[in-house]
């Protein structure tokens, strides 16, 4: 048994891209297959006007109906008639994608560092917030019009970036000076952040016309503006230039980790921080600064939030932050990956709407589809993460000093 | 083995596709229909036995008598109202999109005059749009009528079912969701009943913050049975109250439901549940359907539903309401003629 589970992660960890490709396909389809007999027996529990009745039981659900509107209902059904790519599912869909972007960003950067960043949401909470209130502010004193978007974006995305940046700071200072577990404060600050939020808002913030917890509209030329006549309409609450802007940031964020000694020095501190740390560099100020970053993006992504979605602060944030999480980890913590993974997670999302409104599977039900979905793709990269610490994978294979032919070792030792 | 394995999750696999493939659009669509109706419930969802309930019974009532069909969907926060409705408006496919709940105003005025040629309702609040019809419902006039209630019985000696009165202290309560304008017009309502009923008497109230808050309903609930000396409570607050319920049983005192007739809905409670304020939102929805089943809609319309239009009632429980004394009932019906007279005035904000 036990060599059995060696020669799997043995075959796991040193499996070429292209298997781990196949792997991950076949994971797909398993999840799909059981995710269709779970449908359809639930089914038989549920009510139903028109069901396909066998063997005496009354089946309501239809997987096939199902797994065809999760996966294209998000991008607005191309397969039938009258598609246009500019429709409003695949805006929404593309919408999640690019603050999924910058939420999965800012916890990969902090996982990069050896950080477990859980509080992406407060910083996006009180990221929002500044940018909400920050436009509303300078929106008085600037001109309307062109001149008013070339102004008041740039002060908006500022504005969250540097409220989610010191609010990242905090845990980060707490770890470095305090040696408080980043783990515990970043969760307790997210609850911080939530009251804190409220309590302002109550206090000086709230729409006085609206019977809803909110802040004033920032005016229409503040919000992230459309491509006219190629993007999508205005009133799809999406824009190509910031989904534009977040791919930049992350292919920033890559170059940035692999290319610059800053970088450098925030990934070896995550792998090995007492290494780091006789190599010369200051940890107690690395952790601070990748934290610091890490908030940043995250406040980034409630600026956002606020300036393409809703044009306005809300309370009850979704949970934008928490699901970075899950799109780091899907992603490997590979800044690159986090687009991929943000746009699976922008299309489980798109398409969980689209089953609640087109079938009668209750949201539950959706929820567990697309967390078996994300399970089934993300446990052969698992399986393989921890394989790798049991398989010795360069042990009993001669590397040249270049590092070449790293991988072209054969399969004599099988 | 190994090969067996394979053959057989060859044949499965391929037993499984044919299994499914049977199925494509075989059942679960609800194709053909006349009239099709998207619905966006407000944020305590499907199953609190109460608004959002009454709001579904209203478009499964129209399900029975017209060939419609209904899409749902659930918001959990205000601030995917305004996905929920493009979604429905944007496919263009539906007759009329159902508003329910006065949070989704904000995003229904954002949304009525950009798809111009799109039907929409909304319940508890007006919406000044030529495609959208507004409900609007007498809460105040309804709730002064369990307030009057309430204020009769509270000094009386008076034991039902598992519940008795406090004739010692002179107090009644009132739990309410989110604090907003709608909800407090429910406690001026109350209240306003209450010392119509018995000037003396005190109401104490409590807001938890939340539509879908069943620990905080009961412990608020409960704070006021032990340590105010309430004896009913009157609560509005979705399924938040479900916790007023359960305190009221705990404590052996008795609540007053909302919206539906909750001793019916809620039966497990009936026992504590001396009347319910009934909001007909379900003839609301219907209402609307069957206008635009018949090519009649006209929007830009408020409908305003108050006594006087069996829009809201107070509507005895289906256990305790036998035992209320008949000069209690009597009372609460001069006081409901005396209203739609126009000699109660009936405040609408505390």
């Amino acid at each position: 048994m036990r060599a059995r589970i060696e020669r799997l992660f043995d075959r796991l960890v040193r499996a070429s891209v292209f298997e781990r490709a196949v792997i991950s396909v076949a994971a797909l389809i398993v999840s799909i297959l059981i995710g269709g007999v779970l449908v359809f027996v639930s089914g038989a529990f549920a009510s139903c006007r028109t069901g396909l009745d066998l063997a005496g039981v009354t089946f309501c659900y239809n997987p096939m109906q199902v797994y065809y509107e999760l996966f294209f209902g998000a991008l607005g059904h191309p397969l039938e008639g009258g598609w246009t790519p500019l429709n409003f599912s695949l805006a929404t869909t593309l919408q999640q994608t690019t603050l999924l972007i910058f939420t999965g960003l800012s916890v990969a950067v902090a996982f990069r560092a050896g950080l477990f960043n859980i509080g992406t949401q407060g910083q996006l909470v009180v990221g929002g917030l500044a940018t909400a209130v920050a436009v509303l502010a300078v929106a008085a004193v600037v001109p309307a019009g062109f001149v008013g978007t070339i102004l008041l974006v740039p002060v908006g995305v500022l504005a969250g970036a540097v409220a989610g940046g010191l609010y990242g700071a905090i845990p980060g200072a707490l770890k470095a000076y305090g040696d408080a577990n980043e783990v515990i404060t970043t969760i307790m600050l997210n609850f911080i952040a939530v009251g804190v939020t409220s309590t302002l808002l109550s206090w000086q913030f709230q729409d006085p016309d609206s019977a809803n917890p909110q802040t004033a509209a920032v005016p229409e030329y503040a919000q992230i503006p459309t491509i006219p006549f190629v993007g999508f309409s205005g009133r799809m609450r999406f824009s190509l230039l910031a989904l534009a802007f977040a791919v930049l940031l992350m292919v920033g964020i890559a170059w940035l980790l692999a290319r610059t000694s800053f970088g450098y020095e925030l990934r070896t501190s995550g792998v090995q921080p007492e290494a780091a740390a006789y190599g010369g560099v200051d940890d107690k100020r690395m952790t601070v600064a990748s934290m610091t970053l890490s908030g940043a993006l995250g406040g980034i992504g409630g600026a956002f939030w606020v300036l393409m979605v809703h044009g306005r602060w809300l309370e009850n944030v979704p949970s934008l932050g928490f699901d970075g999480i899950a799109v780091s980890i899907l992603a490997g913590n590979n800044p690159l990956g986090v687009g991929l993974a943000a746009f699976l997670f922008g299309v489980l999302q798109g398409g969980s709407r689209s089953i609640s409104t087109a079938t009668d599977v209750p949201p539950e039900l959706v929820g567990i589809l697309s967390g078996l979905l994300i399970l089934f793709v993300a446990m052969p990269e698992f399986f393989r993460m921890i394989g790798q610490r049991y398989v010795a994978v360069d042990a009993n294979r001669p590397v040249r000093a270049d590092g070449e032919g790293e991988r072209s070792g054969g399969e004599s030792d099988d | 083995m190994s090969r067996n394995r394979r053959t057989f999750l060859k044949g499965g696999t391929v037993a499984g596709l044919a299994a499914m493939a049977g199925c494509v659009g075989g059942f679960g669509d609800e194709s053909g229909a006349d009239v099709k109706v998207g619905m966006v419930y407000a944020t305590g969802g499907l199953g609190d036995n109460s608004f959002n309930d009454m709001a579904q019974r209203g478009v499964q009532d129209a399900q029975d008598e017209y060939n419609v069909a209904v899409d749902e969907t659930e918001p959990e926060s205000a601030g995917e109202f305004d996905g929920a409705q493009r979604d429905f408006a944007e496919s263009g496919e539906y007759d009329l999109i159902s508003c329910i709940g006065f949070a989704q105003e904000d995003a229904l005025s954002g949304n009525a005059p950009e798809y111009p040629d799109q039907n929409f309702m909304i319940i508890d609040a007006v919406v000044e749009a030529d495609n959208v019809r507004s409900f609007v419902f007498g809460e105040p006039q309804g709730s002064f009528q369990v307030g009057h209630l309430a204020g009769l019985l509270t000094d009386m000696e008076f034991a039902a079912g598992d519940g008795e009165t406090n004739p010692d202290e002179n107090v009644v309560g009132f739990v309410g969701g989110v604090e907003s304008p709608l909800i407090e017009s429910f406690e001026a309502g109350f209240t306003a009943g209450v010392e119509y009923a018995n000037e003396d008497a005190e109401v104490v109230s409590s807001y938890v913050g939340d539509f879908n808050d069943t620990a905080g309903g009961q412990e608020a609930a409960r704070s006021m049975y032990q340590n105010q000396g309430a004896d009913i409570i009157f609560h509005a607050a979705g399924a938040t109250g479900v916790g007023v319920f359960q305190a009221a049983e705990s404590e052996g005192r008795f609540a007053i439901g909302v919206d539906a007739d909750q001793s019916q809905s809620e039966s497990d409670y009936a026992d504590v549940i001396l009347a319910s304020m009934v909001k007909r939102v379900d003839t609301a929805v219907f209402t609307a359907v069957e206008s635009v089943v018949n090519d009649e809609f006209t929007g830009g319309e408020v409908e305003q539903l108050g006594l006087e239009a069996d829009g809201v009632e107070a509507v005895y429980g289906q256990t305790l309401g036998d035992e209320i004394p008949d000069d209690v009932k009597s009372a609460l019906d001069d006081s409901r003629q005396a209203i739609i007279d126009g000699e109660i005035d009936v405040p609408d904000e505390l």
